[in-house]
Order: C-alpha cells, then structure tokens, then sequence
C-alpha cells in the first residue's frame, strides 16, 4: 500500500544573527491511514518537522527536503497557490492552546462555518447547518448556544474540540495536532484523545501526534518516532516501547516519576554528543 | 509547622463572588513534605497563594509554628517561608542577572556575607559560580528554575512553597530538579508544601497528599497509599486512570465531579 505522506531526508534550516541553525536534519517517515506519534523534548525538531510538511516556516527559515510525497505532489516543489488547496482541505493542523489559535472577536461557530466556506462552494445557510452537525460530532451539548460564544467564554477543552471541529469540517486526509493536548487538564486531555481517536478511525485519515510526552504517545499512536537535536533516534512500534534500543528513548521513559513504585533518586538522562554526529 | 483551618478564600464580589477555597484544614509537620494535587480551578495554588499572603482576600486560621498570620506579608514570616514559582521565565526579572536576583532578597533582610551566601546559594543548587553575571535569557530552564531556587533557599527558610516548580520543564530536566528538591530537603531539615496537577510528581516528592476539586479537599492520602492502594475517593480513582496513558475505554468513562 503506498503511504498517504513520505517524507524523506527532511531539513529545517534557521538563519539567525549568529549563523545558521538547523533545527530538523535528515528526518524520513512514512504515514500511512494510522496514528504516528513524533515525540521528542524542547528543541527536538518535533514541531518544526510538522509544520514544514504544511510549509508553515517563519520567514527566516528554510525547508530542503529529498522529497515530501503527498498524493502524487511534490509540496517541495508546491507554489503557494498549490499549497493553499492543500492547507486544511487536504492536510489541517491542531495547534496547542486554544486560546491562542481561535480569533477572540468571532463567535466559534462562525469560525468553523467560515472553514468550511472557503474549502467548499456552499451557501452560508448551509455551513450553519454543517458547522452545528459538527459540534454536535465533537460531542459538545447545547451546540446551538456554544456556536454563538466567543472564545474566552469557552473553557480550554471546549475550546480544543472546536479547533478539532473546524479541523475536520473540511473532511482532509492528514490531521497534524501538534501539543493539542498538553495546554489541558488530565481528564479533558484523555477525553480530547478520545474523540480525535474516534474521528480518526471513523474517517480513515492519518494522524501525525506531535508530543513531548513519549507514555502519553505510546499509549495513543500506532507508532512512534522519537527526536532528538533535530534528528530521528529511532522509530518504533507503540507496544513495543519497552524493547527501545536507543538510550535516548531509554532514558527518557526513566527518568518520569512513576505512580506505582517509589524510587529515591530520579534517573538523570546522560546526553551522548555522539548522538548527534552518526 | 504549618496548620490552616478553615481556610475560605473567595474572589470578586456581588454577582461574581467565587469561592476559589471553601473551608480547607490540614496540617503539616516539622520536615514534612505535604502535596495538593487537582485540575486547574481546584484551589490548589490559591492556597499556597493565601499562605504567602499574594492573596488578600482570605479567612480562617493559617499558622506557622503556632503562630497565626495576619494578612500583611512582614519580614519576619518571609525569612522562615519562601516561594518558587511555576514558570522560571516569568519570576525571574529579565534584567537582572542572577547576581542581583540573589542579593536582592540579602538587602531587604539587611544580611552581611552577602558574597559567600551567593555563593554558598549557587553551589547549593549545582550552579556554576561562571553563570552568577548572567542575565536569565542567557540560561537554560532548568538554570532558571535552579536560580529561582537558590533565591527562595538565600534567607535560609524552614518551609518552601513549591507552586507547580517542574511543569514547564522538559522532563529530563524535571528529573534533575526535583532530585536537587530531595536533596536539599534533607541537607536543611526544609519542610515542603508543593502543588501540582502531576500525580506521578506529588507522590514522589511528598509523604502525604490532598485530592483537591472544586476549592474542598476530596481525600487526604499518604504516598504509600496511592501506590499500593485503591483510593476511596471516585474522583481520586478516574485521576489515577487519567494519569500518563491513553485508553479509549477509561476515557469514556469519565464523569465531571460538581
């Protein structure tokens, strides 16, 4: 089966005051109809690495790749034009906070109407309708008066399943959420998963999990790419986390605190520089 | 060490009036490391904020060493309890450099030696004395979040409030921070109260711990308890179950406790 994305020998290149800086070097994977999980700490690369699939880099930034293959396109190759079809019709993005990512002056409803509209000739009748249909999908109840909310009168999981909502109203084939969880509460956060798991399946699309949480992801996605220094340390099958050959994935599952069993000393985790030269 | 009774905090007036804490006791001994844990709007920095007199709107009995605290923040309560904050971007001032940020808290308290106490501070947390002219934005955070240590540990205090001290940390780094808290608490006989949303967190830095929800204690627990145990507590119980991994049943399950 061909994979829905292939990216392949992916860099990000930085050009700051003080020379450049390559934040993603060399990364390759393929998402197939599945939940793929990119985990890594700050600095990884992890989110930069989605955002360069949608070419969403700042100004200063550089994107070089062997190839990005979506649907027989080339987006290394993609003109602005071209990617603005692409851009939530084909592939949409779930940025962390809410807060932040919805307008703070337009009613939510309006908002996923409005991505709608602009992905498909309908009258703004009928976006009203779909966007009301999907808020009822995100399981949020009493849709009809959320819709007519602003931002700041929804709490911060209402808020993620109406970006979720306006992410899936133009039906794409690849979601990238990149944190969208992490800005929540425990069990929002699990019921936010819940849903994005359910939509997932149900629409056959391909979810790439951008996370800094490697138990969370493993739990989550089918399988998982770890980063570190802008570069892939491995990749693995979710189940098969406790078979991680590299120390970096190693040290990472250590060195979290554990409910269960009490340790006096946290493990530290040792960076090798060599991790960072092969 | 510590003992709050009854403590009510409210915000707003009229209309608006919420009650952030409604009616929390607990007490905590002399060493103690004590642990609130609960989703955001629980109470549970409210509290801490209350203790340190940031929050004047509150009523009851908070005493430390048998002592009641009245609202005004004064000197004397300052040099015994001590603060670190969650977010070591945001309580560190950006121009000053770690130098100044130490020495500030010396100056107020009018203490001598300042120079071998700043030094003394670095070496304690496991700073480097060639980061003390460096301004914050010039270090990790993880340096900050030591700095900010070193702040709060500078007046030699016997409590340290900790308000979410690792969660804007990566977790590597999270694990190097709080091994430096469990040393530090033993080299200076500190006794600790922490708050965090992180249950796997809380129990491994405290003997005891209170479930928070909706500004009242639902469970007081010992860490040996949440470990081996089952709580009693249902909502304690869908905590745990949330906590760390992902499963599509559990999450179904949730209910909201009101």
């Amino acid at each position: 089966m061909t994979p829905l994305l292939r990216v392949k020998d992916l860099s990000v290149t930085f050009d700051t005051p003080r020379g450049p800086v390559q934040a993603v070097r060399d990364v390759s994977f393929d998402l197939g109809h599945e939940r793929l999980g990119i985990v890594g700490e700050s600095g990884s690369g992890k989110s930069q690495t989605g955002r360069a699939i949608l070419k969403l880099i700042a100004g200063n930034g550089q994107v070089e790749a062997g190839c990005i293959e979506f649907d027989g396109m080339d987006i290394i190759g993609a003109s602005e034009r071209d990617m603005r079809l692409i851009r939530g019709a084909r592939i949409s993005m779930i940025m962390q906070d809410p807060r932040y990512s919805l307008n703070p002056v337009v009613k939510v409803g309006e908002q996923i109407a409005e991505a709608y509209r602009i992905h498909s000739r309908v009258s703004a009748k009928e976006a009203h309708k779909k966007a009301l249909d999907m808020l009822e999908i995100v399981q949020i109840r009493d849709h009809e008066k959320v819709y007519s909310l602003y931002p700041h009168e929804v709490s911060g999981g209402m808020g993620q399943r109406i970006m979720i909502a306006m992410m899936l109203i133009p039906d794409p084939d690849i979601i990238i959420a990149d944190e969208p969880t992490s800005a929540l509460d425990v069990t929002v956060q699990m019921q936010v998963l819940g849903l994005l798991d359910d939509m997932v399946s149900k629409r056959g699309m391909g979810l790439i999990l951008i996370s800094h949480d490697l138990g969370l992801v493993s739990s989550f996605c089918d399988r998982v790419v770890v980063m570190y220094g802008g570069r892939v340390m491995e990749v693995l099958e979710a189940n098969k986390l406790h078979e991680a050959q590299h120390p970096y994935t190693k040290g990472l599952m250590n060195c979290a605190p554990r409910l269960k069993d009490r340790q006096t000393v946290l493990p530290i985790l040792q960076r090798d520089p060599s991790w960072l030269t092969d | 060490m510590i003992r709050v009774q009854d403590l009510r905090v409210t915000f707003g007036k009229g209309k608006t009036l919420f009650h952030a804490v409604q009616g929390v006791s607990f007490e905590i001994k002399a060493g103690e490391a004590y642990g609130l844990v609960g989703e955001s709007g629980s109470g549970k920095s409210t509290i801490l904020r209350a203790i340190s007199r940031l929050t004047a709107d509150w009523r009851g009995i908070i005493e430390i060493d048998s002592v009641p605290l009245s609202h005004r923040r004064d000197k004397s309560t300052a040099r015994k309890m001590q603060m670190v904050f969650q977010d070591p971007y945001g309580s560190l001032h950006p121009r000053h450099t770690v130098n100044d940020i130490l020495k500030e808290p010396l100056e107020i308290h009018r203490v001598n030696n300042r120079d071998s106490r700043i030094l003394q501070a670095l070496s304690d947390v496991g700073l480097s004395i060639d980061l003390r002219f460096r301004y914050p934005y010039q270090i990790s955070g993880g340096q900050r979040q030591r700095v900010a240590i070193a702040r709060a540990l500078i007046l030699q205090p016997e409590i340290l409030l900790l308000d979410e001290p690792t969660s804007a940390l990566d977790v590597s780094v999270q694990a190097e921070i709080l091994n430096l808290l469990t040393a530090l608490r033993r080299h200076h006989d500190l006794t600790y109260l922490m708050v965090s949303h992180d249950l796997a967190v809380v129990g491994h830095m405290c003997d005891r711990i209170a479930v928070m929800n909706r500004g009242k204690f639902v469970e007081e627990i010992s860490a040996a308890q949440l470990r081996d145990a089952e709580p009693e507590d249902a909502y304690t119980r869908q905590l745990i179950s949330a906590s760390g991994k992902y499963d599509r049943e559990t999450a179904k399950s949730f209910v909201s406790f009101d």
